[in-house]
Order: C-alpha cells, then sequence, then structure tokens
C-alpha cells in the first residue's frame, strides 16, 4: 500500500510521465529521427543508390551546389510554389464559400454539413485516378461537358499538354483538399458568439459589414492553422501528382516532391535526391515558423 | 421558413457540384463497355452492369490487394494504439517539460515531406532485409499515424475528469492500473475513433507503400494496385472504377456514420 501510495507523488509525476511518452520517443526515434540523420548524411555523399549501406563516401556538398545550379530544381521548385499559391487559394475559397453556405439555418444543413466535407474521405489515390477518368482526352465527361457548353470546339488532350495537365493536377488537390478548410472553418464559425452578431445589428452594420468586420476576423487564428496545414499538405504531395501525370508532361507538374522521388527510385542518385529533399523540408519548416509567428503575434 | 429556401437550394447545387467526382466513379463502375465511349454520357445508369466488379475482384489481384492493405493497416494501427494512449495519456496528465518538447517534436514529423523521408527508410530497411515486406510498409505508415494518435488522444483524455484517477489512488490502484481499469473503459469511443482514423490514413496511403513494395507485387497494397491498372496500355476505366469504389465507399460510409468523431483527429493537434 505504501509503494503504492508513493507512486502518486507529485515526485514521481515527472518520471512516470517520461515512463508513458518513452516507447512513442524511441519509435520515433527510430522511425523519423535517425532516418532524417541518416538522409543528411546521404546529401552530403555523391552516391547512388547501389551504394547506401556500404562504406561512407567523402563528405561533398556537391548535391546541395548541384541543385542550386540546375534548372530542373527551380523549375521543380516554381512547379511546388504555383502548386501551393493555387491550390491554397482555391481551398480557401470553396472550403470557407461552403462552411458559410451550411453555416446557415435550413431544413437538412446537418446532411450538408456532412456532404460538403465528404471528399476528404476519398482516398488520394482514388481521388486523383477519378479525375484523370473524368479529364481523359478521348471519352472524359468534363470535355463532353465543355463542348456541350460551348467552351471548347474539339476535345482537349488534357493530360498531354503542359498547362493543361497541371491545371487537371490543381483541379485534384483542390478537391481533396478543400473539405479540411470547410471543417475547421465550420469549427470556427460556430464558435463565433451570437451576441456579436447582434452587437454588430445594433450599431447598424448590415450584413456585409457584419462578414467583414465580424466573421472574418473571428475566423483568423483558423484559417492561420488551416493554411500552414494546407500549404505543408500541398508540398509534401505525392500521390495525386504521381499518378495523374507522374511529373509530366516535360516537367509541367514536377513539384519538389515528384523530383526527389523521381532522382532517388528512377535515376538511383539517393545522395542527391536527399539534398533536394532536405531543401524541401526547409522551405517548408521556414514558411511554417514564419506563419505560425504572424498569428501568434496577431 | 422563407429565408431558408434560398440557402437551402444553394447547398443543393454545391453538394452537386462537389460531390460529382465520387458519383461518376460510381456512375463508371457500374456501367455498360459501350456507354464508357458513348457521348453524351449516362449519368443515371438505367441498366447497371456488375461484370467490371466480377473481373476486378476474381480476375485481378484484388482480393490479395485488399488482404495486403488490411495487415499493413492493422499492424500499423495496432503498435500506433499502444504508443498513442500512453504518449497521449503522459501528454494529457504527467506534462512535463520534457514530455511537451516530445510531443511537439512528434509533430514536426507532420513537416517533413515523405519522398525525403522514403529514402533513408529504403536504405534501412533493405540493410535489416525488411524491404518490399508488409512489415516496412507498416513501421513507415506508423511516421503518419502516431504523431496524430498522440495528439488526437491527448484532446480526448483532458475530456475526462481527473476526480476518477483520485478517485482510483484513494482505493489503492497504481497509476498504470488507474489508466488501465479506470480510464481506458470510459474512453472507448475515442479510442474507437482514434483507430478508426489511423486505420484509413494507412489503407489511404500511396508514397510509402509504393516506394517500399514496389518490388515484391505479392505485397501490394490496393492503393498500388489501382495506380498500377492506370499505367497499363488499354485502360478499362470500368474497372478501375469498381475497384476505386472498392477502396473508397467503405470509408465513405464510415465518414458518414462517424463524422463527428473522426472531425476530431482532422483537427487534433491543430489547435497547439
Amino acid at each position: 500500500m505504501q509503494a503504492r501510495w508513493s507512486l502518486w507523488r507529485p515526485s514521481a509525476r515527472g518520471w512516470l510521465g517520461i515512463l508513458l511518452m518513452g516507447p512513442s520517443a524511441i519509435v520515433v526515434a527510430f522511425l523519423i529521427i535517425y532516418p532524417l540523420a541518416r538522409a543528411l548524411d546521404l546529401s552530403f555523399q555523391k552516391i547512388r543508390i547501389s551504394r547506401a549501406g556500404a562504406a561512407r563516401l567523402p563528405f561533398t556538398l556537391d548535391n546541395y551546389s548541384r541543385a542550386l545550379g540546375s534548372d530542373e530544381f527551380w523549375n521543380a521548385a516554381l512547379v511546388s510554389l504555383a502548386f501551393v499559391v493555387l491550390v491554397t487559394l482555391f481551398c480557401f475559397l470553396i472550403g470557407v464559400g461552403s462552411a458559410l453556405l451550411v453555416n446557415q439555418r435550413f431544413p437538412g444543413r446537418r446532411l450538408a454539413r456532412l456532404l460538403v466535407a465528404l471528399p476528404w474521405a476519398v482516398p488520394e489515390v482514388v481521388a486523383a485516378t477519378i479525375w484523370a477518368w473524368m479529364f481523359d482526352g478521348s471519352f472524359g465527361v468534363i470535355n463532353w461537358m465543355l463542348q456541350s457548353l460551348g467552351i471548347i470546339d474539339a476535345p482537349v488532350a488534357w493530360l498531354s499538354q503542359p498547362h493543361q495537365a497541371f491545371a487537371v493536377c490543381t483541379v485534384a488537390l483542390v478537391w481533396s483538399g478543400y473539405p479540411f478548410v470547410a471543417v475547421m472553418a465550420l469549427a470556427g464559425l460556430q464558435a463565433i458568439p451570437g451576441e456579436l452578431y447582434e452587437a454588430a445589428q445594433m450599431d447598424g452594420a448590415h450584413a456585409w459589414q457584419r462578414f467583414w468586420h465580424v466573421t472574418l476576423p473571428s475566423l483568423r487564428p483558423v484559417c492561420a492553422i488551416a493554411l500552414v496545414l494546407v500549404v505543408l499538405r500541398v508540398m509534401r504531395d505525392f500521390a495525386t501528382v504521381f499518378v495523374i501525370t507522374g511529373g509530366g508532361p516535360v516537367g509541367a507538374t514536377r513539384s519538389l516532391a515528384i523530383y526527389t522521388y523521381e532522382q532517388a527510385f528512377s535515376f538511383f542518385n539517393i545522395g542527391y535526391a536527399a539534398a533536394v529533399g532536405l531543401v524541401t523540408l526547409l522551405l517548408c519548416a521556414l514558411f511554417s515558423t514564419l506563419v505560425v509567428r504572424r498569428s501568434v503575434a496577431a | 421558413m422563407k429565408g431558408q429556401a434560398l440557402p437551402a437550394f444553394a447547398t443543393l447545387i454545391v453538394c452537386a457540384l462537389l460531390l460529382f467526382p465520387i458519383w461518376w466513379m460510381l456512375v463508371t463502375a457500374v456501367a455498360q463497355p459501350d456507354d464508357l465511349r458513348g457521348f453524351p454520357p449516362v449519368f443515371f445508369p438505367t441498366h447497371p452492369s456488375f461484370a467490371a466488379f466480377h473481373t476486378i475482384l476474381f480476375d485481378r489481384p484484388m482480393l490479395r490487394w485488399i488482404m495486403n492493405s488490411a495487415i499493413v493497416a492493422g499492424l500499423s494501427t495496432a503498435l500506433t494504439m499502444v504508443l498513442g494512449v500512453l504518449g497521449g495519456y503522459a501528454l494529457s496528465r504527467y506534462s512535463s517539460r520534457a514530455v511537451r518538447a516530445a510531443g511537439m517534436s512528434v509533430l514536426l514529423a507532420k513537416m517533413i515531406p515523405t519522398t525525403l523521408l522514403v529514402i533513408p527508410l529504403y536504405v534501412l530497411f533493405r540493410e535489416y532485409g525488411l524491404l518490399a515486406t508488409l512489415t516496412s510498409a507498416a513501421l513507415a505508415h506508423c511516421t503518419v499515424t502516431i504523431p496524430f494518435a498522440i495528439w488526437m488522444l491527448k484532446a480526448y483524455f483532458d475530456s475526462i475528469p481527473a476526480e476518477l484517477e483520485e478517485a482510483a489512488a484513494i482505493d489503492g490502484c497504481t497509476p498504470l492500473g488507474a489508466l488501465w481499469r479506470i480510464v481506458l473503459p470510459v474512453s472507448l469511443p475515442g479510442l474507437g475513433a482514434t483507430a478508426l482514423y489511423a486505420f484509413i490514413l494507412s489503407w489511404n496511403e500511396f508514397a510509402f507503400s509504393r516506394t517500399l513494395l514496389f518490388s515484391a507485387p505479392e505485397n501490394w497494397t490496393v492503393t498500388i494496385g489501382i495506380a498500377s491498372i492506370r499505367g497499363e496500355y488499354i485502360i478499362a476505366w470500368n474497372e478501375i472504377m469498381a475497384a476505386s469504389a472498392i477502396v473508397a465507399v467503405p470509408i465513405i460510409i464510415v465518414f458518414l456514420w462517424l463524422e463527428r468523431y473522426l472531425v476530431v483527429g482532422l483537427t487534433a493537434g491543430a489547435q497547439k
């Protein structure tokens, strides 16, 4: 009995916490931290995949200088940036828009809230495959729709032209990405106290002014978090682009993630790929810190 | 009631547009082969055909892929739940500077590009002879599932009053005994939602699986399988959509049924 009581003493609490967190910490160290260190080590060697694990090659910065001096790398960075900007923009427009819509009072809004977020439940590979089929150049339903609406005259071979293929990937990324924004925005909207709107109404604010001065500022913290997570998701995305275009045509959709993968597992330049991947990670970390800092400061 | 018709109508249109791809997947899966090449497309199938489901299930290794996916997801979920419960409980009840530091560093895993992490994992698994085994994929999936499970369970444990454990202490329980006998039984809904979410994350995962398992077709998961059919020269879209439906529909049903609980996972750790 004595021993049992002593385990509840405040002095034992610190140790208990460490004991409980320990297993996760060890597994994470083995599966994430040690591998990251290995990736860093690989990035400082001029190494191909077949040699990995053998004796260490001499230290070199070649991989980094090669990346920063190559057009392919900057092209991939540009593609990633373009995806991030466009996909984030549309995810927020559709996500916040649909959240505002289903936050209104109308019969069936519970079901509507469910349905609006439903694409989240579709696996990325499946979503990408569906969009590839819808944008199919010969029998795709999108070509038929655009032709019937008179927007295009002849079927478009979406996936074999650079800009069109980029657009298809963007659409697919937005479709899988907006539900998260919608869910976050809806949670934010429901947390706004009704008194705020009443007070604004008393002061004679119109609907538009209430939206601009009450709704949007209240959504800011939630949106900052959603922004970070959406940007990280797009930066790290591999499945959608890989399934739809594989990075083509002529590199039009070859993002940093696809470029890293291609270098590592198609060309076997594992050291170079690790360098590119680490630069990507650095960009992700910089961006997240910036946004988090700003949103905390605001 | 009068002012409600407009938002209801607008929502109907928006939902129809946003959910059209899911509808199109289902329609294509049951389409007659001729309908796939006909214009105008058939939007509402009058004579659904289930031949594509038959082909995909019995002429292709779909059942094998499904089994592999289930094994990988089951393994990673099991490991994730053990670690997630302990870690989440530590963050909720035994938080100290060291514990919080560990918890935060776990969150940073969300920033690491999969395509980067998979490179050293590939090398490591090859060194240990695990490459192309289901275990390798399950372990790799844990890098995704453990971080979120710890934070999702922390949020759940936070909602359980600490008085429960105080009472257990008075009754002579050890701290771990209190977790096992008192806290876990009342946390079953949270545990179930977390496990389900971890399972779904692993089930849907592509980048790790594709890299680690690609050289062993007998160990392919459903996501690799679906992507591989599309890579073929002649694409049988009804078969791909049938396979997609088999993979996606169970998850869609789970989502519709348990959305309330799963959304917690979607935003878990986001508030921190």
